[in-house]
């Protein structure tokens, strides 16, 4: 193991991965946020000066995923599911189990969603790697997404917005909205920074 | 919590218990901060069962006789009031403050007072009002009570309902945002 890739203290015993680009201003929780990171970028992740990545975090990042978090951005303990990209902005806050997913996985098609799945049984690690396409969100700066909140595929969520805690978010945010609900709606906007 | 010291501020009444299994019993008190004397009070006959009770320095929690509360999260950074017989079901959440300014700027300072360069510079003020629920109410799991909620006695709020508005009484409410159904 490569010391110089650990964290000190860590609770789990694992490194960080040599794409992962981090600030050294950055505070990253554990090393157990990147069970499931795979990315083969050059740049798999890349954390901007003075952001958090705090414990329970999880990157589920595949081989073509890309996350970038910005400057100062708070993810307080969230599941970012990662094919493609993933763009958190500067000044970006995530609350708690909050979800970010890029991409759905599996086929919707129940055929081919079958063969995955029995695919997925050959592998090991099991793992459903299935020809699926992904849609990149793009989180823009001085957004606040409240705790336990989903955000689906292909979703830009504008600079400044609000998406209310549990919302699920399914289409684009504007700039300076606040959004909430399931399927989450705009409830008003406010005037930006 | 077996054999656990309870923090000096807790008032934990005749019979009743804080539990947890493996994987909840470390987080009842761990974001404990209250300040307050009593920081958490919690009646006669209650069965607090993988709870969280998340208080900030200047909350408090008080809590009925005979609750019965399962996997619940409850934050508090000013007042969560709770009556008796209340039931709370798995991973709900009960919370009375934003803990983030809703206004764009103070929020961008607010981002930069928490993060690992912001040590010591002063939080930007966020909305706070008291949650209170009422004797007899039953809260399903998944369900979300956000601040400044009355849920009203004897209401039913159904499973994953997100309340942000007042419940009365002996209603039943559903969805996100949570609508009232039906008086019971």
């Amino acid at each position: 193991m490569d010391e110089a890739r650990r964290l000190r203290p860590d609770w789990h015993p694992g490194t960080i991965p040599e794409n992962v680009v981090s600030d050294p201003s950055a505070y990253l929780g554990t090393s157990y946020s990147f069970i499931r990171f795979r990315s083969e970028e050059p740049v798999g992740l890349r954390i901007g000066r003075a952001a958090s990545l705090c414990d329970l975090t999880i990157l589920d990042v595949g081989p073509r995923g890309r996350v970038v978090i910005g400057d100062y951005a708070l993810v307080n303990g969230a599941m970012i599911i990662c094919d493609s990209e993933v763009t958190i902005g500067d000044y970006t806050l995530i609350g708690w189990d909050v979800v970010l997913m890029d991409t759905y996985r599996v086929p919707f098609d129940v055929a081919l969603r079958r063969r995955a799945l029995e695919h997925a049984a050959l592998e090991r690690p099991r793992r459903l790697a299935a020809d699926v396409p992904s849609h990149p969100i793009r989180i823009a700066r001085n957004v606040w997404i409240g705790f336990e909140a989903c955000v689906l595929p292909g979703v830009r969520i504008g600079e400044g917005a609000v998406v209310a805690a549990r919302s699920v978010v399914t289409e684009d945010v504007p700039p300076g909205a606040v959004v909430a609900g399931n399927p989450a709606r705009v409830v008003r906007y406010q005037a930006p920074a | 919590m077996h054999d656990a010291t309870l923090p000096a501020n807790v008032r934990l009444g005749p019979n009743s218990l804080i539990t947890g299994d493996y994987l909840t019993r470390d987080r009842a008190f761990r974001l404990f901060r209250s300040r307050l004397d009593p920081g958490l009070v919690i009646g006669a006959g209650c069965t607090m069962d993988g709870v969280m009770f998340n208080v900030g320095p200047e909350a408090r929690i008080e809590i009925g006789d005979h609750c019965y509360f399962q996997e619940a999260t409850l934050i508090s950074d000013l007042e969560i009031r709770i009556g008796c017989r209340v039931v709370i079901g798995w991973h709900a959440t009960v919370i009375d403050a934003d803990f983030h300014p809703m206004a764009a700027a103070p929020r961008m300072a607010d981002a930069v007072a928490c993060s690992p360069l912001g040590r010591g510079a002063a939080r930007q003020p966020f909305e706070r009002r008291p949650v209170v629920i009422e004797d007899d109410v039953w809260i399903g799991p998944n369900a979300t009570i956000l601040k400044g909620v009355r849920v009203g006695a004897r209401a039913r709020v159904e499973p994953g309902a997100v309340v942000v508005t007042d419940v009365p009484p002996d209603s039943r409410v559903l969805g996100n945002p949570a609508r009232i159904l039906a008086e019971s």
